[in-house]
């Protein structure tokens, strides 16, 4: 890892940490796992691996009723297949989950099973009124707090969803 | 507190115990009861935590065990009620029904309390053992379908929220909604 990206990695976990989450599930694609791995070995949270997304989901949204502030972290192709949970378990109970995601499959990344992510998983968002902040700049690392407290006064999910650029500390 | 699953478990329950205040009916998910419950068993570690969920869900995401077992939370108490059919939905079998040996997947992934009950004298007998001694368990009980389905819930999904997060405020001391319970009306 390099150290802007050691650096950008540290900048969202303090983030996380002035937004008060202390349990953090996660499922990696390749960009989030050091972050991943930063977190797992930070004594501020709980690190949870999970066995696919929709736990993560099910975990988070158990954690709000266990007083637990809570994070979900995934790739994008494990938010796409979360549609079912958060539409089943988050919007019919109106609980809020706080999600990070990757934007993939976008300009600048070539790999072609990412294809449908860039193409589709921003508007599908869209189709299900889910509200997402994009962070393509550095400086938009620090509305973490804010989109985590949006999330908990909306009592629904919300997504921050990070480029590859930001997560490499290159943006 | 009991969390139920989509299917005939949260109709079951309601009509066993007509609670609305420490059930959770999360009728409209299937598979993800058990780790819904772990969150709540991690927040309220004093309070006892036990998910139901028919094996139409558990099969969705077995993994889930996988979960289970990381955490080991003495105060989660999973069942599986295991008719091998998906019996809110025409009671059509289940994939592989007749040899799916869910108590042999918990076991494979490290489970060690791990209960098989298949009468009510077994039930009887092992009810103790179960939920009383503190441990992570989770049981699976071997029922035939249901003949008539037990209806639904009647309680909207948002009253349910309130209903059982306030009671978990109450008797776990944990803060969860923005404003504290109105006092009651003295009338």
């Amino acid at each position: 890892m390099s150290d802007r990206q050691k650096e950008a990695t540290s900048l969202i976990v303090e983030q996380l940490v002035q937004s008060g989450i202390k349990l953090v599930a996660s499922l990696p694609d390749d960009w989030i796992a050091p972050l991943i791995h930063a977190i797992d070995t930070d004594e501020r949270f709980k690190h949870v691996p999970v066995n696919r997304e929709e736990s993560a989901i099910g975990l988070c949204s158990g954690a709000y009723f266990g007083g637990i502030p809570s994070l979900a972290l995934m790739g994008a192709s494990g938010l796409m297949t979360c549609v079912y949970a958060i539409t089943k378990i988050n919007y019919s109970y109106h609980i809020p989950l706080f999600i990070f995601a990757t934007l993939r499959g976008v300009i600048g990344d070539p790999r072609p099973h990412h294809i449908s992510n860039g193409l589709y998983l921003t508007k599908l968002l869209d189709s299900i009124s889910l509200p997402f902040l994009l962070v393509e700049e550095r400086k938009t690392i620090g509305r973490i707090p804010a989109a985590f407290k949006h999330c908990q006064a909306m009592n629904r999910p919300e997504v921050v969803i990070f480029s590859e650029a930001v997560l490499l500390g290159e943006a | 507190m009991v969390i139920t699953s989509a299917g005939v478990t949260s109709g079951t329950w309601w009509r066993t115990t007509h609670d609305m205040d420490r059930a959770f009916y999360l009728g409209a998910s299937m598979s993800m009861i058990s780790m819904f419950g772990a969150g709540i068993a991690m927040g309220a570690p004093k309070l006892p935590v036990w998910v139901f969920m028919g094996d139409g869900a558990f099969v969705m995401n077995p993994g889930m065990l996988m979960v289970e077992r990381d955490l080991d939370l003495p105060n989660l108490k999973h069942f599986l009620i295991s008719n091998r059919v998906y019996n809110a939905t025409g009671a059509v079998p289940l994939a592989n029904a007749k040899r799916n040996d869910y108590a042999a997947i918990a076991r494979a992934v490290g489970i060690e309390r791990v209960f098989e009950v298949d009468s009510l004298e077994g039930l009887h007998s092992q009810f103790e053992k179960i939920v009383l001694e503190p441990g992570h368990t989770f049981t699976v009980l071997e029922v035939e379908p249901l003949r008539e389905k037990p209806g639904g819930v009647p309680i909207d999904d948002v009253e349910s929220k309130f209903r059982f997060g306030r009671y978990i405020e109450r008797t776990a001391g944990i803060k969860i909604f923005r404003h504290p319970a109105p006092d009651p009306l003295n009338r």
